[in-house]
């Protein structure tokens, strides 16, 4: 068993909830805000065993996440809305260090704003993307988290089209 | 009362005016019956997908003797590739001769490893446990002798075997028409020649692999690989290759076979926010080169600096199409450059990459909108530049060859296919 202290756990919850909730409503700069600017790395990781090995789909500092996120407008995407449900399941944390590694389920629906056809598929929500998220996250001095790392490792390996909005 | 209709006055063409048949040439326009037809399918599969060499596999997906990988080919063949005690790679119909189930179930793996019911180094029918070595010949029929007496024996029961070359930066290549005297290089005719010192230098190897059920004829998505014109889709693309001086006169090369090359050209990468400078390459390619050869009837090979991707597609119906991405390097990268090839890799493809998400939405939203009955009956393919990167020439070429071996024109209506 691992001795997270109360506040240490809430402080580490709340990030990962509120991750969750600035992706879902798309609020990219208040995500953006939870994420150190030096440290922060961001990767979809996934085994395939088609090729059998890991592979990555995604790798970016914060300084190619913020510049997705600012091209999103310019770019022709299926817009629609993604929703993260996640259930926080696990916690270490180094009080040395002020730094905890924390394990996420996630779950991910899709809800249809254009679809393929607007008229026909608009509204439909499908299962989209199971996977977790594996966090670093490290906590100010005066008790602030913020996400140092996060990798998405993904179960789903079908995205249909793919997403130009990471998970 | 009386009541008085205006007369028509539309701005837009009236229904007759949108069905005629556009004033071009046969070769410049596609009915779209052809992408929605289900009988028009399964005559490709006959006359087309069951005659041509198609890639399926990379050999490093198969590395060691006895490893397998399972995939399908054009009409829903399952196969399954497997690299004998010997190292030659050979190619089988994944079915059992016996009640026809699937032998092999996993995606890949080593026969090493043996079946709960079955031998190490054989493939196991799960079912009644027969059993075939990684030549295909069957070597155990539980009870044979008790059942068969003396009418069947395990030497007439081998698998159906698939004609097999692995070439081309080791791809592995098939070919269901065990009739067919054309090797995979004359049916290639030099179409990836000018990628012979990427692909044969040195060993290739996969790095990345991405499957999709896309919701389109496999022809739809496969006319967005050909032609360029359609870089006005890709904000990534204006910003990279079209803004570059020599751009527009990029020219495509047709090649024998119905196979397509792209001009040479380099890309500016940097000139897309967040893109760092790309500076790793294959052998004999420029920094920042790019080269590409589409493959008829479905298939791509695609160099970008650092990567190459080769698009597979397995068409599943007429309307649903398996589209396999592969990334590769060079066997020997350090990991740092795998690594940076990764990065490269996914800034453009991948999930989560720019540019494949816009091809692939748009070739779903353009399977929408020529449904049976919708109104859609031609796609033009009427443009002509001196071959140059916005001539739909590449297009042109791709749907002669589809009549050459279909036996009838593309612009055609089909009996029983989409009329508006």
């Amino acid at each position: 068993m691992n001795a997270v202290p109360y506040e240490v756990m809430q402080a580490l919850q709340v990030l990962v909830y509120r991750s969750c909730t600035t992706m879902n409503e798309e609020r990219w700069s208040e995500y953006l805000a939870l994420c150190d600017p030096q440290a922060f790395r961001y990767q979809v990781l996934t085994y395939s065993p088609e090729i059998r090995r890991e592979q990555c789909w995604a790798d970016r500092d914060f300084r190619a996440m913020k510049s997705a996120f600012d091209l999103l407008p310019r770019h022709n995407s299926d817009r629609s809305r993604l929703t993260r449900h996640v259930v926080v399941q696990h916690a270490d944390y180094d009080a040395a260090t002020r730094r905890a590694r924390v394990e996420t389920q996630l779950t991910i629906y899709r809800t249809q704003i254009d679809g393929t056809m607007s008229y026909i598929e608009s509204g439909q929500t499908t299962l989209y993307a199971i996977g977790r998220y594996e966090d670093e996250i490290g906590l100010d001095e005066d008790g602030t988290a913020r996400l140092l790392a996060r990798t998405v490792r993904l179960e789903t390996r079908q995205l249909d089209i793919g997403s130009h909005k990471p998970f | 009362m009386t009541v008085t209709t205006a007369p028509l006055t539309f701005t837009g063409r009236s229904r007759e005016e949108w069905l005629r048949k556009p004033a071009l040439p046969d070769s410049q326009l596609v009915n779209t019956g052809i992408y929605t037809s289900s009988a028009m399918h399964e005559e490709e599969m006959d006359r087309i997908w069951g005659k041509v060499w198609l890639p399926v596999c990379h050999e490093s997906e198969l590395p060691e003797p006895l490893d397998f990988r399972t995939t399908g080919i054009g009409g829903n063949k399952p196969i399954v590739v497997v690299r004998g005690t010997d190292g030659r790679i050979r190619t089988f119909l994944n079915i059992c001769p016996h009640r026809n189930n699937l032998i092999v179930r996993a995606a890949a793996g080593s026969l090493k490893q043996a079946e709960p019911s079955g031998n190490p180094n054989h493939m196991t029918c799960m079912y009644h446990g027969w059993q075939f070595d990684a030549q295909g010949r069957c070597v155990e029929i539980p009870r044979e002798k008790a059942g068969y007496q003396d009418r069947l024996c395990k030497e007439q029961l081998s698998l159906m075997e698939i004609r097999t070359e692995v070439a081309f930066g080791g791809m592995v290549w098939v070919n269901l028409d065990d009739q067919g005297r054309e090797s995979l290089t004359d049916y290639l005719a030099g179409s990836l020649d000018a990628m012979r010192d990427q692909l044969e230098t040195e060993p290739l190897e996969i790095f990345h692999y991405q499957k999709s059920i896309v919701r389109c004829n496999y022809k739809l998505f496969f006319d967005t690989s050909r032609e360029f014109y359609h870089d006005f889709l890709h904000f990534h693309n204006r910003q990279t290759s079209m803004v570059k001086p020599g751009y527009f006169e990029q020219k495509y090369t047709e090649y024998p076979n119905g196979h397509s090359v792209t001009g040479f050209t380099t890309v500016d990468y940097t000139s897309h926010t967040g893109a760092a400078k790309r500076l790793l390459t294959f052998p004999g390619l420029p920094a920042n080169g790019w080269r590409h050869t589409t493959i008829f009837p479905a298939s791509a090979y695609n160099i970008r600096t650092s990567c190459l991707r080769i698009n597979v597609m397995i068409p599943l119906s007429e309307r649903e199409t398996l589209v396999e991405i592969r990334g590769l390097g060079l066997k020997r990268d350090t990991p740092e450059e795998r690594a940076q090839r990764v990065r490269d890799y996914n800034s453009v493809w991948g999930p989560f990459g720019w540019n494949l998400h816009e091809d692939l939405l748009c070739a779903q939203t353009q399977t929408q909108a020529i449904k049976p009955g919708s109104g859609a009956t031609w796609n033009l393919m009427a443009r002509v530049e001196d071959n140059k990167v916005h001539d739909e020439v590449c297009v042109r070429s791709y749907y002669a060859e589809w009549e050459r071996r279909m036996g009838r024109r593309a612009s055609e209506c089909l009996a029983g296919a989409q009329q508006a």
